[in-house]
């Protein structure tokens, strides 16, 4: 074994550790976080980053040929179909759960989160302008 | 021959590694309360089983490995899709039948 053959040894490892590592943070959050919108960020990590550096690691040790390729098409697919894949069960969470409002706050209609949003800006210029400092 | 001795061991460790998490994903897809949350699981299975189908496409010099790989996250994609469109018209037509009075199952499982 050569040096460059130890290289690519050390590099990829390094990014199939960091990948598994990765793996390891989300289901951490996902046995940690207690309702599904809150569980659906970490699992979203997984699906983009956490897939993407250990297929890095595993392109280091193939080398430049047709497996690289099609692994590489793999990241590329999943960096597009995990975003829409979250959207859509967001939208089943959000179509069938009754009791949404216990979990986090609903507005109807975007004007009123706007209102309210410019309202608390206000209040905090209010606040450090009443501060003497 | 040296290179094959340092490359297996590596795998096989991150294969256990990976089959581990495998069995933790799928008490969470036993466990999870909603519907969706069994899906969410099911998804990170899928990510999972990926990475091992790659892994083992460089373990067994089996090039081909790579394709299963790509067809697989294509159909898992798609079924989480699937599932939640299914899903959502499944309770929307329910949810009419208890409107309307025609009865139908009362007990919400969800």
């Amino acid at each position: 074994m050569n040096a460059v053959e130890w290289i690519k040894l050390i590099a990829g490892s390094i990014f199939l550790i960091i990948g598994i590592v990765i793996f390891f943070t989300e289901l951490f959050g996902v046995f940690h976080f207690k309702y599904v919108l809150n569980r659906m960020h970490a699992a979203a990590m997984g699906d983009t980053l956490g897939i993407s550096s250990c297929l890095i690691g595993l392109m280091i040790f193939s080398g430049l040929n047709f497996t690289t390729l099609k692994m590489f098409l793999i990241v590329v697919f999943l960096w597009f179909a995990s975003p829409v894949s979250s959207h859509v069960l967001s939208r089943l969470e959000a179509a069938t759960n009754e009791h949404l409002s216990d979990h986090c706050e609903i507005y109807e209609d975007v004007a009123l989160l706007e209102q309210e949003l410019s309202a608390r800006r206000a209040e905090n210029t209010m606040e450090k302008e009443g501060d003497p400092s | 021959m040296e290179k094959e001795m340092l490359y297996h061991p590596l795998f096989i460790a991150l294969l256990i590694l990976l089959s581990i998490m495998l069995l933790v994903c799928l008490i969470r897809a036993v466990k999870g309360p909603r519907v969706a949350d069994r899906l969410v699981a099911v998804n990170m299975m899928g990510t999972m089983v990926m990475v091992m189908i790659s892994i083992l496409a460089l373990l067994l010099k089996e090039g081909y490995l790579v394709d299963i790989c790509l067809i697989y996250a294509m159909i898992s994609f798609l079924a989480v899709v699937v599932i939640s469109k299914v899903y959502i018209g499944i309770y929307e037509e329910r949810h009419h039948n208890l409107e309307n009075g025609e009865g139908g199952d009362t007990d919400e499982r969800s």
